[in-house]
């Protein structure tokens, strides 16, 4: 059980950096590129605040879900791996 | 007002010597119906290496604008006092339509951000400030038939009124698949893809164009000065250049204004048929005054017998006036003096 | 340069205040606040906004922001006794918008793109519907005319372009101010930026979480004072300086430091030829975003100081985008000659980060010179400095 969920998480962070390079016009890096642990905003990525609601727009797309506590966003947003965690457990299918 | 540096960014490239390029080289056919701008003339990594984001209209105008600045080689001194005045007829609409395709494919609740952001009218503008770091007064205006003029005019009057010592004055249009389908619904294009600026026709043919240029403009002259210029008409010029493109309807008018053998030329058939191509007309005769060149006209059909400008060469042209006429017969004139 | 002053002879707006400057005062005095759920196009967005109720109507062929701007130039022109003398002068017409100057009409858009073609029916509404264009042609007036497209700072930049185009004796007479439509690219827009409130707006409140949008046109005359008085029209309203200045920092957030207001605010004070200390009150921008509120109130304390009293009204009006500005300028000259200005509807609670709070009653004011802020996507910022005899 443990190993699917961590194919799921893998298979998620996947998608997730593909979606971030695509929806982002993130230049120079190609998705494969991005850490898992990667941070969003500040270092690592240096997303903005722009970046952040177009993630939430990304979110309700491509996963259903809808993040609308901005405090919860501060936490879900902090890396490519906790927001695929959040993905993860919340996505409706 | 003088001039001192200039960028153009259209279908045949980018910057001052392409412009020059295209004016020597003439009339090339439309790649399909309409004179756009090719991809490759939008990347520069370095130019702008922090907007990742920005749509073709705003990078269209950041590049244009840059390079009227450095153009101008008057460096980073003057940024503190620099303003910026971006005119557009239709605005970044590829984006606004961009934007509704959202609405219409996710919902109201569900559409980007970023794309909205774009699809704002002075978006350019902001990114040229935030490019240039430029922190001067920053506008953007929008108008059908005398963009370029009114541009102009409010540079004018800021330099009067010492609200800023340079200005960043330009415009920029678009030309995408939505508005290419109104253009073949409401003008006349040119089946052979030629736009004839000398037929005075009252239905002319168009070549839908787009493109942005830019000029950086002060009070006083510069090292790399081109001319002065003024949005008024100023007395009788050594030559006319006209904007008759198609764009706005029956061009008989401009007979009005052809008198006593004064040269005439015109090099919309380069640039394509815009509500702003008064902006690159200015351009081409900025550079005929700077050069102290002529540049043939582009399409020679002369029906009414003027005394056309054919020849490249050397010439002693000290004044310039370009002319616009508008839908009600009206018409404005922008005086380019060496 | 024309030196010489230049007059308010003429004011109209129309608003979900009221559809004129009597009715405005009326819900000034009241503190109601007219907010609605959205009934003028189809959305399942809930958010509410600040609706003009009981326009005319439209007869299909033109924008509803021309209606909007008729309206208050209509009154503006009556106003300044000008409705029929303005072939006697050179007029100029400045206006502020967003959405007049966008082709997005998503009926034509949907068509088009389910069948490649298309009416052409609204493409035309919106070749009319250049703002300044379709008034000087309402008015058969054939100056200089020009639409400002400054995001929310549009309405204040059109009167400061005025202003320029009178100093340079390009008019005799100007009018100006803003003009906006509620409309369904903005709601989804602003919505999906995160800036739009679920309920009521709380400009410069601890508890503000972001705006209404509304709509509505502020427009005003003016003129060189002597042109007024040879054609004796007494007015005791002047518009005294201008500024205008970029963030230069990015595209939707305001500059942390608040610099950019500041130099604008600075011009506008020395055009006016006034210290801080002179502006009986500021009528802020004041849209209840957190980013917003935050970044403007802290450069009124630190421009003005803690004891400056100003308001936003947009607690009243809703966010109106292009009409913003002109009509909160008319807003702060009716405020300068009536001698009182309204609470700041929608602040309980004090922001300590801000620093500083709005008015919370109805306030007498006194005094000479009051200003117009405003703040715009893509950091543009803007002031005005009304004067009063």
């Amino acid at each position: 059980m443990e190993t699917n969920k961590e194919q799921e998480l893998a298979e998620i962070r996947k998608r997730l950096k593909e979606l971030l390079v695509t929806n982002l016009n993130l230049e120079d890096i190609k998705p494969e590129q991005i850490k898992d642990d990667e941070i969003l905003f500040g270092e690592g990525l240096g997303l903005d605040s722009l970046d952040a609601v177009e993630i939430v727009v990304l979110l309700q797309r491509n996963f259903n879900l809808d993040v609308k506590n901005k405090t919860e966003g501060k936490k879900i947003f902090y890396s490519v791996d906790t927001l695929a965690r959040y993905i993860l457990e919340n996505r409706k299918k | 007002m003088n001039i001192a540096g200039m960028g153009v960014v259209f279908n045949r490239g980018r910057g001052v010597q392409s412009l020059e390029k295209a004016l020597k080289e003439g009339w090339v056919p439309p790649g399909d119906s309409t004179y756009s701008v090719p991809a490759d003339t939008l990347k520069d990594k370095s130019v702008l290496k922090e907007m990742r984001r920005a749509d073709d209209f705003s990078k269209m105008a950041c590049l244009a604008a840059y390079d009227a600045f450095t153009d101008s080689g008057l460096g980073n001194g003057v940024k503190s006092s620099l303003g910026i005045i971006l005119t557009t007829a239709f605005g970044p609409h590829v984006t606004t339509f961009r934007f509704l395709d959202d609405i219409l494919n996710y919902g109201d609740d569900n559409v980007s951000p970023t794309t909205f952001s774009h699809s704002v009218h002075n978006a350019a503008a902001s990114y040229i400030a935030f490019m240039l770091g430029a922190r001067g007064p920053t506008l953007t205006v929008t108008q059908f038939v005398y963009s370029f003029h009114q541009a102009l005019i409010i540079a004018q009057a800021w330099l009067l009124e010492r609200r800023c010592e340079y200005i960043l004055v330009g415009s920029v249009d678009q030309c995408g698949t939505v508005m290419e389908y109104i253009c073949r619904q409401k003008l006349h294009l040119a089946e052979d893809g030629k736009i004839k600026p000398f037929a005075f026709s009252q239905t002319p043919c168009a070549v839908p164009g787009e493109g942005s240029a830019f000029f950086l403009v002060t009070e006083g002259k510069t090292e790399k000065h081109y001319c002065s210029v003024l949005a008024q008409a100023v007395g009788t010029p050594d030559m006319y250049l006209l904007d008759s493109d198609g764009m706005v309807g029956d061009e008989r008018c401009y007979l009005k204004i052809i008198k006593g053998g004064i040269p005439v030329t015109s090099y919309t058939p380069i640039f394509g048929s815009m509500l702003t191509v008064t902006s690159f007309s200015c351009a081409a005769g900025a550079l005929m005054l700077k050069n102290q060149q002529s540049y043939a006209v582009p399409v020679q059909d002369n029906p009414h017998g003027l005394n056309l400008c054919r020849m490249q060469g050397s010439a002693a042209i000290k004044n310039i006036s370009c002319v616009r006429y508008g839908c009600k017969n009206d018409r404005l004139e922008i005086f380019l003096k060496q | 340069m024309q030196s010489g002053n230049v007059v308010i002879s003429g004011m109209g707006v129309i608003s979900a205040c009221g559809k004129n400057i009597r009715e405005t005062l009326d819900t000034f005095a009241s503190g109601r606040r007219n907010i609605s759920k959205v009934t003028l196009f189809e959305t399942k967005l809930k958010y509410p906004v600040f609706e003009v109720k009981g326009l005319s109507g439209s007869d299909g062929e033109s924008m509803r922001t021309l209606e909007l701007v008729f309206t208050a130039v209509k009154q503006a022109l009556e106003d300044s006794g000008l409705e029929d003398k303005l072939n006697d002068f050179r007029i100029g017409v400045c206006l502020g918008t967003t959405v007049a100057s966008q082709l997005n009409d998503t009926d034509f858009y949907n068509e088009y793109k389910n069948t490649g073609n298309a009416s052409l029916r609204s493409v035309e509404r919106y070749l009319k519907g250049n703002l300044a264009e379709a008034v000087q042609d309402k008015i058969g007036a054939s100056g200089l005319a020009c639409t400002v497209v400054n995001a929310c700072s549009s309405g204040t930049d059109a009167i400061g372009v005025g202003l320029s185009w009178l100093r340079a004796d390009l008019c005799d007479i100007v009018i100006c101010g803003g003009a906006d439509e509620l409309n369904r690219v903005p709601l989804a827009g602003f919505g999906s930026l995160g800036a739009m409130s679920d309920s009521l707006c709380k400009p410069f409140d601890k508890e503000r979480s972001g705006l209404n949008l509304g709509e509505g046109a502020g427009v005003i005359v003016i003129e060189k004072e002597e042109i007024c008085r040879k054609r004796g029209k007494k007015t005791e309203l002047f518009i005294k300086g201008y500024g205008l200045a970029a963030d230069a920092y990015h595209l939707t957030a305001p500059r942390p430091d608040g610099t950019g207001l500041e130099a604008a605010l600075a011009r506008a004070m020395d055009e006016a030829g006034i210290k801080p200390s002179q502006a009986v009150f500021v009528n802020a921008h004041g849209t209840a975003t957190p980013d917003n509120d935050l970044v403007e109130g802290k450069v009124l304390s630190r421009v003005f100081g803690m004891g400056l009293k100003f308001l936003s009204t947009k607690g009243y009006t809703g966010h109106t985008l292009g009409a913003a500005g002109g009509i909160e300028a008319v807003f702060t000259a009716v405020g300068l000659r009536e001698g009182w200005i309204p609470q700041s509807a929608g602040f309980r609670k004090a922001d300590d980060e801000i620093g500083i709070s709005p008015v919370t009653q109805k306030t007498a004011i006194s005094g000479q010179y009051a200003i117009s802020t405003s703040l715009a996507f893509g950091g543009n910022n803007s002031a005005i400095v009304i004067a009063k005899g």
